[in-house]
């Protein structure tokens, strides 16, 4: 009989009345191991798993702060030997020739222009050729300007080099008879500078006149850019006389260099750079493109969704957007060039669309491609949390608009919106750090050019190439030796991206709470 | 690594390095090889000649074989290896071509050395400028890890640094694919790749690529193919290069548009100029 009413879930004697409400409920009574409760396990392994995820955190910082430090010392070597061989001299004599090279590509813009007057005045295309055969003579004239600096800079570059290369194989090397031996070229050095000089103002005061009202403003601004070369190659010259291969150079410059740094050379013959500018620039356009293209779409659907929709569209549109989120990103990838990319080229290309500016765009993996693809990918986590924020809107603020004659439009447009506006601007912000920390799309899609991209170019910036921050480290920590300066470079634009992408979430944190609606 | 776990039957060979040898060359040389009865668990990582040579001096017997590299041990990967006491050897095992290649739309067909040296520099940036129609010229690279992309450097560009416009692609398909996809495009590949469609090669001083003038260097871009051991090969890893030099090995490379060659084991450092 006794054992009838224990079955019938009567607890045996000397048990509590928690210990019965939870039988009650469906549990065990309290039975302990290691002298803790299941309660306490539970809750100690609850605890425990919130604590490995910060230590992990912890290590992951720890980890990359560490392997970055060491970037600072190893660059300020790497360029203590710059200016210590005698590569920083022989750069500075180099310099006007970078801007030779963007007066030459320039030319080529002045050139289009022309041409385009010409054709727009009726001329075909033989007699086109024949009336800038002028100026194309002037432009072979130009480029061959350069050529005996070019010559000079390489020989004192092959002296500066062989300093440099025996250095780094460990050889004991004479720096001074280095240095000696590159500041006898100073005279030389100024000689063909300014013989560099007066030879492109000697080409330039035979430069062709415009031919057409269209070219006259890519004309002066060359003539402006020409200007700019006198400057560049007297400021060329007094750095080159002001090289001291024996001042130290501040420890500062080796994080300087680093971020303020406008070139990434890896893998050079003549000398490493390592210059953030161009990665974080890439980055930058890339994401304000894609969240410019991600928050109208997902904060309209995220309103439609939490305010407008029935619950049958809800139950389509909601899941829909969400799983996008679920569809791996090398497969966006692939879609974006194959598909994306090739459809935008080949709209560009078509006749119709030739009065779009910067039509037809030439190539297909640019800012514009990634940035859609990044918008895409961002859509999810903007819509999913913009939702939240306005499903948290309490229900009396718009019954009250409601109730004061409110139309359902004007109530969500001036009631609801409003009130969830701090929750937007978090999801729009952690959308923006989803972005910014996205890899494989960007590597695929963007190009991977290492410049800076040109905002000069107003919208033309969006079908130019780029590279990033996180596309760089994928691309070529796979490659270095473990520990060398480019290694612990990748490390550095690892920590500055890491760095980055906590301040965003950190912003999203200070929104929502400093403008949470006053409720409860 | 989940590789690894499965080798338990037979021989393990573990290549790494360049992805032109690697991709292009040694799964056919695997599959000749192990038709002749071999039993052979192969792991190839073909991501650029640095890797393999990083991996063959940085890790033990165990974790690489053999490097495979499209260009010569630099002077500091030299240099490693003598602090880290490690014996490089080296084999050729075949010649490749590195084709200039553009768009078939292009009309230009034909560039001198010295116009491709100031294309991929960047001191010429409008096809006109080279004889073609007006355009901004879009240059399309390897990645710096790539083999491919310091040998290009060294055969055409004077060791000379890349234009800052030039885009970097994984791999010579994404070069080809870009090239032929972009009118104004130009990008140099491997021969095999070379002949894709939509691309068109472009002659260098009036010679075009081919196996006679790779083999017998009037094409000046072409180049040995090398295999990389540490110290003396022994057991698998060296059937496998005697294999690969082999006839049978030989008659693969020439099917895969390569160029033969008979490959003589020698010391990586003693002598030995770049390019053929």
């Amino acid at each position: 009989m006794a054992a009838d009413r224990h079955s019938d879930g009567v607890p045996p004697e000397g048990v509590t009345g928690a210990d019965r409400f939870r039988v009650a409920l469906g549990g065990c009574p309290r039975r302990r191991v290691l002298r803790l409760t299941l309660d306490a396990w539970v809750r100690t392994f609850f605890g425990g798993s919130a604590m490995v995820t910060i230590l992990v955190l912890g290590l992951i910082m720890v980890f990359l702060f560490r392997e970055g430090a060491g970037f600072l010392p190893e660059h300020h070597r790497s360029l203590t030997l710059y200016r210590r061989t005698g590569q920083e001299f022989v750069d500075a004599i180099r310099a006007p020739l970078a801007d030779h090279q963007a007066l030459n590509r320039y030319l080529g813009r002045v050139r289009a222009s022309e041409v385009e007057g010409l054709r727009a005045a009726g001329m075909g295309e033989p007699d086109v050729r024949e009336a800038m055969a002028a100026f194309d003579e002037f432009a072979a004239r130009f480029r061959g300007a350069g050529q005996l600096l070019r010559d000079f800079a390489d020989e004192a570059g092959g002296m500066a080099l062989a300093t440099r290369n025996a250095s780094q194989a460990g050889e004991t090397v004479d720096f001074v008879r280095g240095a000696t031996a590159l500041r006898a070229l100073l005279p030389q050095a100024g000689v063909v500078l300014r013989e560099f000089r007066e030879t492109v103002e000697a080409v330039c005061a035979a430069a062709p006149a415009p031919r057409c009202d269209g070219s006259r403003r890519p004309w002066a601004r060359f003539r402006e850019m020409v200007g700019r070369l006198g400057a560049s190659v007297s400021g060329a010259h007094e750095r080159a006389m002001a090289w001291d291969p024996d001042r130290r150079v501040p420890i500062g410059e080796s994080l300087a260099a680093f971020f303020w740094g406008r070139r990434w050379v890896t893998n050079s013959e003549w000398h490493d750079r390592y210059g953030l500018l161009p990665l974080l620039g890439g980055s930058f356009c890339i994401s304000v493109v894609a969240i410019a293209i991600a928050v109208p779409f997902s904060v309209a659907a995220a309103i439609f969704v939490s305010q407008f929709a029935s619950a049958a569209e809800r139950n389509i549109v909601k899941p829909a957007i969400e799983f996008i989120a679920a569809i791996p990103s090398i497969v966006l990838g692939f879609f974006g060039i194959t598909v994306l990319g090739s459809g935008i080229q080949w709209l560009s290309q078509q006749p119709w669309m030739s009065w779009v500016p910067f039509f037809p765009v030439s190539e297909r993996l640019n800012i514009l491609t990634a940035g859609l693809m990044l918008a895409l990918m961002a859509s999810p986590t903007i819509f999913t949390l913009a939702e939240d924020a306005l499903d948290r809107v309490p229900r009396a603020f718009a019954e009250g608009s409601l109730a004061l004659g409110a139309t359902r439009l004007q109530t969500v447009i001036r009631m609801v919106v409003p009130a969830a506006l701090s929750g937007i601007v978090a999801a729009i912000l952690l959308g923006f750090g989803r972005v910014v920390g996205e890899t494989m799309v960007v590597l695929l899609v963007a190009g991977n050019r290492l410049e800076i991209p040109d905002i000069t170019l107003g919208m033309g910036v969006l079908f130019q190439p780029a590279h990033t921050m996180t596309g760089i480290i994928a691309q070529e920590l796979g490659e270095v030796p473990r520990g060398g300066l480019h290694y612990r470079a990748l490390f550095m634009v690892g920590v500055t991206l890491f760095a980055l992408v906590l301040a965003i979430n950190y912003a999203a944190e200070r929104v929502v709470r400093r403008f949470r609606p006053a409720r409860h | 690594m989940a590789w690894a776990a499965c080798a338990t039957a037979g021989e393990r060979l573990v290549i790494k390095g360049s992805d032109t040898i690697g991709a292009e060359l040694i799964p056919p040389m695997r599959e000749a090889y192990l038709a002749k009865g071999n039993d052979t668990t192969f792991e190839i990582a073909a991501e650029g000649s640095t890797t393999g040579i990083t991996a063959l001096m940085e890790g033990d017997d165990d974790s690489c074989h053999i490097a495979m590299s499209s260009r010569e041990l630099s002077a500091i990967e030299r240099l490693r290896a003598k602090i880290n006491g490690v014996d490089i050897r080296e084999v050729t095992i075949a010649y490749d071509g590195i084709a200039v290649v553009v768009n078939a739309k292009n009309p230009v067909s034909g560039l001198t050395r010295r116009q491709v040296e100031d294309i991929f520099s960047g001191d010429v940036a409008d096809w006109h400028a080279v004889g073609g129609d007006a355009g901004a010229i879009s240059i399309y690279t390897r990645n710096t890890s790539s083999g491919t992309y310091s040998g290009f450097k060294w055969l055409a560009m004077r060791k000379r640094d890349y234009a800052p416009s030039a885009q970097k692609m994984a791999g010579n398909q994404q070069v080809a694919a870009e090239v032929a996809n972009n009118p104004n495009g130009i990008g140099y590949v491997g021969l095999p790749y070379a002949a894709g469609d939509g691309l068109k090669i472009v002659t260098i001083d009036g010679r075009a690529p081919s196996q006679e003038t790779i083999r017998d260097g009037t094409y000046p871009y072409s180049r040995p193919l090398y295999l990389y051991t540490r110290g003396e090969p022994r057991g698998e890893p060296a059937r496998f290069i005697e294999f690969v030099l082999g006839p049978d090995g030989q008659r693969v490379v020439s099917e895969h548009g390569f160029v033969p060659v008979a490959g003589v084991w020698r010391r990586a450092g003693v002598g030995g100029g770049h390019g053929g």
